[in-house]
């Protein structure tokens, strides 16, 4: 095995940027190595460590599987993507950008339902008038079954989405959503309103090290100096 | 548990054998169903909490299919394949592979593929009687199998159910209560809501003008003024449920809240009932006792209690070695009636070596044109070997 320090950030978009400037701020400078088309780099000045760049949803993978030691990108990722994200990596610390809710939301003309409790209530006689469990449209099927498991609601079936999930309910094609928001504006937009206990996990892009990669000495010897600077 | 040893799976099958022919001489039908089942039955009786403790995946049609998470729904189908009215009786017996999804890890005690033998009667009219029969049978397999040592969990589900309708109260809350009573956390705080504060959060934001005007008793009227309010406030109707549904459901809910609040001495004899926890024939007493200091009569679901101890006292069922319990069976949601668990002191009262009950509603559940009386009980039969090792 390498001893070198696998460093996952995310290969594009404003994660990407605010990512490397956060690194930056604290004297950490990623930079490309060889091709500016390709998907590795480095950190100057710091031996033993190789950065990865990867989409911020692999990222979760690579921390998961020990691909990687450490990696930036969203708890909300984390948790969707590991039922045992306590014990396979460690949240070292929020880096205060790429905030997002991930929430439940109904339409706004729903005025009998505020709560997942009266989700619950209305589920047999939905099913009994429309022939069917409501349909909730995610891509976050692991924190919605997880939050609604806690809150006793479970007649309900969910629809994988993997984009424009807040049009399904005006669509058609789900009854209700999970999803994530920064300001509410697209929810309210397309009509929809956030439940009363409809917060499910208030997520940033945070550092995080994974627990069942290969750590050796010269690794956590990295891992400090990058935690140093970033005073984690 | 990456792999058996052939003499395990030896000890496991002779094991099975035994069990299985003590169900066959007592008139049961060995059948073996499919092992993979469509995900459609599962997740409708279940819910999609079914998918977080199943292997649930698509076909390459785009079909839903689950490994078989216990072997009583697959008997139903087959029940209901021979008998598509459902009503015929019939008896069964079976040995195969159950697998459940285990979130903290696999290990022993929580395998995620397991062997399931156990028996189901569907139909048999005489509930108390076919209830201890089946327990009966099974207690008689397991000390067939050598075991010796064993105690017993049992509960009634129907006791709760007749309390409930015995109670003075607007049924959508009985049937709200029935509903929560799977979840423990959300009948407390549901039965808290119906004794004290009216449940104002379902409608907060909402000008108390429009609550006040809404009448369950007029619907079109409700209609017409969640309408109005909906053009007031620039509210779009979005999604499947219609203006009607919406504001009726509303209307019940500002009805609810108008509604007189249950008495203290209510809840207070809901909660006394759940808490009961005695010896089978002292636990009946208790509940007797509960009613008749509050007026309240569930007399003939109590004598079906009582018959049924009857019945498993005359099958030879020692009576004493079981403890009843009022709350068990909270989180097996689809048993109606009596539920009863096995246990072994070397493995604890978390791991029993064999349960069931009743499931009135599960044959409906799985196709069948009316609710059709059905009882079954399964034994884990690794941890029966292990418990029959020592």
């Amino acid at each position: 095995m390498t001893e070198r320090l696998q460093f996952a950030l995310p290969s594009k978009g404003r994660l990407m940027e605010q990512a490397t400037e956060v690194l930056a701020k604290a004297g950490l400078e990623v930079r490309k190595t060889g091709n500016e088309r390709g998907y590795r780099g480095e950190i100057v000045g710091l031996k033993n460590l190789d950065i990865l760049f990867v989409s911020a949803s692999e990222i979760a993978w690579y921390l998961k599987t020990g691909k990687a030691h450490l990696g930036i990108t969203g708890a909300d990722l984390i948790q969707e993507r590991m039922t045992d994200w306590e014990t396979r990596v460690e949240m070292l610390k929020p880096l205060g950008f790429g905030f997002a809710d991930v929430v439940i939301a109904v339409p706004n003309c729903w005025l009998d339902v505020r709560t997942v409790s009266n989700l619950d209530e209305l589920a047999g006689g939905f099913r009994a008038t429309h022939g069917r469990w409501f349909r909730v449209a995610t891509k976050y099927i692991n924190l919605s079954r997880q939050y609604f498991v806690a809150k006793g609601f479970n007649d309900y079936r969910i629809v994988e989405s993997l984009g424009a999930t807040e049009g399904t309910p005006a669509a058609g094609t789900a009854d209700l959503i999970v999803d994530i928001t920064t300001t509410g504006t697209t929810l309210k937009a397309n009509g929809l309103r956030i439940l009363d206990d409809g917060i499910i996990l208030k997520s940033q892009a945070n550092l995080i090290a994974s627990n069942v990669a290969n750590w050796t000495p010269q690794t956590r010897e990295v891992q400090n100096e990058i935690m140093s600077r970033l005073g984690a | 548990m990456v792999a058996e040893t052939a003499r395990e799976f030896e000890a496991l099958e002779a094991q099975a054998h035994t069990l299985l022919s003590t169900f066959v001489e007592a008139g049961h039908e060995a059948v073996a169903p499919a092992v993979l089942q469509p995900a459609d039955i599962y997740l409708d009786v279940i819910g999609e909490a079914l998918r977080a403790r199943s292997y649930v995946f698509t076909d390459p049609d785009g079909d839903e299919y689950c490994l078989r998470p216990d072997l009583t729904v697959p008997i139903c189908r087959l029940h209901l394949e021979r008998h598509p009215e459902g009503t015929t009786q019939g008896n069964y017996c079976y040995n195969g592979s159950a697998f459940r999804f285990q979130p903290r890890g696999a290990d022993a005690a929580h395998p995620r593929e397991f062997r399931q033998c156990g028996i189901e009667a569907i139909g048999s009219a005489d509930a108390e009687k076919t209830d201890a029969q089946t327990l009966a049978r099974i207690l008689k397999a397991l000390e067939a199998a050598g075991l010796k040592e064993w105690k017993l969990r049992i509960g009634d589900l129907s006791l709760f159910r007749a309390l409930l309708e015995a109670i003075d109260m607007p049924q959508r809350w009985r049937e709200r209560l029935r509903h929560r009573f799977w979840r423990p956390l959300a009948f407390r705080e549901e039965l808290e809501n119906l004794t004290h504060a009216a449940a104002a959060k379902n409608a907060a934001d909402l000008p108390d003008d429009l609550l006040t005007a809404l009448d369950p008793g007029k619907p079109e009227e409700a209609a017409k003024k969640v309408c109005a309010y909906f053009d007031e406030q620039n509210i779009d109707l979005i999604g499947i449920r219609t203006l009607e549904e919406i504001s009726l459901n509303l209307a019940r809910i500002a009805a609810d809240q108008r509604a007189e609040r249950l008495p203290e001495a209510t809840a207070n004899l809901i909660e006394g009932y759940i808490g009961v926890n005695a010896p089978a024939r002292a636990a009946g007493a208790r509940v007797k006792d509960l009613m008749r200091d509050t007026g309240v009569d569930i007399q003939p679901a109590l004598d079906c209690y009582l018959k049924r101890l009857q019945h498993l006292s005359d099958m030879g069922v020692d009576i004493a070695r079981a403890e009843f319990s009022a709350e068990f069976g909270r989180s097996l949601e689809y048993y109606t009636g009596f539920v009863f668990e096995v246990l072994v002191p070397d493995l604890g009262d978390k791991s029993p070596v064999a349960g069931g009950g009743r499931y009135d509603g599960l044959m409906k559940m799985c196709g069948a044109p009316e609710d059709v009386p059905a009882v079954g009980g399964a034994i884990h039969t690794e941890r029966l070997l292990k418990a029959v090792r020592g």
